[in-house]
């Protein structure tokens, strides 16, 4: 197992160093320049061309890489062009909101798809099975930034239970942390659950068939207990799967819904640092992005070993 | 007056609801089990074997998709009447059932010892560490070495055959007094298919365990069973002792099931014997003897009008018009070579 999570680490760093050139290339191709964005209209060239030598720009694309990978090898990713703060805390500054949004997503998602999969599965072909998949594919077409509109306009503005949009830290209280992400993290979690009850209702349908369930049935288990002991543990994997994935992309891609309700996660600050070209910022994000991916990788691949006996690697 | 059989089947009917409207796999099976006996179930795919052996459990859905009629009576209670809560009591613990492939037939998530257990949980009154004790004390009675350790083992671990041996002592562990044997051997290569089946005359004999014994290998009914029932679409066309049916069948189509066996005397350039065709749909039967269409023997009386299933003698069962004619041309046959 142990020997199992350092390959894995291992391996990711070809995977990390092709991301690094590949977003480094990609932005410095990209026109627009950081040095007469800071500077504004008026700048003079001269002034320009300081700035540029400052920042580094003026080295050869290279040279700049070079000196940017070995700065992440020592954990410094740079320092933004605007803010002068260093990369790596304006990303743990984004972060917060952005995590405490996808966890509240994600468990939002869980909630509501995994018992409605199972309802489906186990009542197909019924009037219920086909609204519970109706409402999925209605949740699958709705993208999140209209759900979160409809949202606000309900909850937020005619019935002013919610506050319309902003952010307030966990410090400032858990029920008032909640209260302003329980709109995005609904806006978001809709689609992925939508997602996961179809995977789920799948998975089980395809569980339920098989001859060990007959078996169960055969040794005189309960009805109870086949779905949720004998079937739902082995229709698990590939639910697990698109959960993985999901939170993925709400760690990277909440961006409209952050913009909508105004929450200064990771998506608005790619947002930011794209429109002004500040490289460092849009590099560190992108690597943090990668990384974080990979790793929701390795903890559901460790999680499979958890689950099915089939999968379990302490023997190599 | 004879003792009460173990199990009776009466007129049993599964019907499943399907896409293309209500099919009956089952259509009228009518046999018993006496205790202790190994009764035989012969016939090709889909000639309803597995439906029937299925239905005497209830396992198909009966709010979606089956509808079952007639009787199942164990020692008198009729089975098809019982509640959920009661059906569940006697699975496993009255009747219990082992399954074609071993392979897919345990759950890859838990421990063998787990399921053993489980099944022993369900029935019995028993701490989970007595049923775990007794899990062992299974496995060693199925003949799998080192039980001990191989209780904590997953079934993906384990050989076919070994899995089966599993299935059995799942089977056995609440000691039912019927044991429904499903193809249990056709999964598994030679010598293990000989090893399980010794297996289960053994219980037999030990436990005076009914068992019904489906299967389309008539060698291994004539090692084991003691009487046979033949199917063909859903319907038993011929039921015998097993010395009657291999001797004497009525039915052309058990005597189409016999020529169909290789013999390892027999001439090697001569083509095996093939019944033709296959069976049919259950969504088109034929309208008179179902076996009409495939029969060397069928006239119109066939093709026109269903032949009931009638006693001959020594209780000798089949359902075709012809079987006396069959009979006695057999009887020819033997004599000229007399």
């Amino acid at each position: 197992m142990f020997n199992y999570i350092i390959k894995r680490i291992l391996s990711l760093i070809p995977v990390l160093f092709i991301v690094s050139i590949a977003i480094f290339l990609l932005i410095h191709i990209t026109p627009g320049d950081p040095a007469s964005i800071i500077l504004g209209i008026d700048a003079s060239q001269e002034q320009i061309d300081e700035l540029r030598q400052q920042l580094g720009l003026d080295l050869p694309v290279y040279e700049q890489y070079i000196r940017w990978i070995l700065g992440v090898f020592q954990g410094d990713f740079g320092t933004s062009y605007f803010s002068n703060e260093p990369v790596t805390t304006s990303i743990i500054e984004h972060l917060k909101p952005t995590i405490s949004l996808a966890i509240l997503a994600q468990i939002i998602t869980i909630i509501i798809a995994i018992p409605l999969g199972i309802a489906a599965a186990n009542r197909r072909g019924t009037v219920a099975d086909q609204s519970i998949m109706g409402v999925s594919l209605l949740g699958m077409s709705i993208p999140s930034f209209l759900l979160g509109l409809f949202l606000i306009l309900f909850f937020g503005v005619k019935l002013g239970w919610l506050p319309v949009a902003g952010y307030q830290p966990l410090e400032a209280g858990f029920f008032t942390h909640l209260k302003y992400l329980i709109m995005p993290a609904i806006s978001l979690g809709a689609i992925q659950a939508a997602l996961v009850a179809r995977m789920t209702r799948t998975s089980m349908l395809e569980v339920l068939n098989t001859n060990y369930i007959k078996t169960a049935q055969a040794k005189g288990v309960k009805n109870r207990s086949i779905v949720y002991k004998h079937a739902l543990r082995n229709a698990f994997l590939p639910i697990l799967t698109v959960i993985g994935q999901t939170f993925g992309i709400l760690i990277a891609g909440a961006v409209v819904t952050e913009t909508i309700f105004n929450i200064p996660g990771i998506g608005q600050l790619i947002i930011n640092s794209v429109e002004r070209r500040d490289y460092a910022v849009i590099q560190g994000v992108v690597l943090f992005v990668t990384l974080s991916y990979v790793f929701i990788n390795l903890v559901i691949d460790l999680l499979y070993g958890l689950i099915d006996p089939r999968v379990r690697l302490d023997n190599d | 007056m004879p003792k009460q059989p173990l199990l009776e089947i009466n007129e049993l009917k599964t019907h499943f609801h399907t896409e293309r409207g209500r099919v009956t796999a089952v259509d009228g099976v009518t046999f018993h089990v006496n205790e202790g006996e190994i009764l035989g179930v012969v016939g090709e795919s889909g000639c309803g074997k597995s439906v029937t052996s299925q239905s005497i459990l209830r396992l198909f859905d009966e709010k979606r998709l089956a509808q079952y009629d007639g009787e199942i009576k164990l020692k008198g209670t009729n089975l098809l009447e019982l509640s959920d809560e009661k059906m569940q009591s006697i699975r496993g613990n009255d009747i219990a059932m082992i399954f074609q492939d071993p392979l897919s037939s345990l759950n890859p998530v838990f421990t063998i010892g787990h399921q053993i257990a489980e099944s022993i949980l369900l029935h019995q009154n028993v701490s989970k560490k007595e049923a775990y004790e007794k899990a062992v004390e299974m496995l060693r009675l199925t003949g799998i070495p080192a039980p001990e350790k191989r209780v904590k083992e997953y079934p993906h671990e384990l050989s076919g055959g070994m899995r089966q041996r599993v299935m059995i002592a799942i089977a056995l562990s609440c000691e039912p007094q019927l044991l429904i044997a499903d193809e249990p051997t056709t999964a598994l290569d030679v010598t293990i298919q000989a090893q399980i089946l010794d297996l289960i005359v053994e219980i037999n004999k030990k436990l005076n365990m009914g068992v019904i014994f489906i299967t389309h290998d008539l060698g291994v009914v004539a090692e084991i069973c003691t009487r046979v029932v033949v199917m063909y679409l859903g319907q038993i066309v011929e039921e015998a002792n097993v010395v009657d049916v291999f001797e004497n069948p009525l039915h052309p189509y058990t005597r189409g099931l016999m020529k169909s066996v290789p013999q390892i005397d027999g001439d090697r350039s001569e083509k095996l014997h093939v019944i033709e065709g296959t069976v049919p749909a259950l969504d088109n039967i034929p309208k008179g003897c179902r076996f009409a269409t495939r029969c060397p023997f069928a006239d119109e009386l066939c093709v026109e009008k269903v032949p009931e299933l009638r006693e001959f003698k020594n209780g000798q069962k089949a359902r075709c018009w012809h079987a006396e004619k069959i009979a006695e041309e057999d009887q020819e046959r033997e004599d000229q070579y007399v």
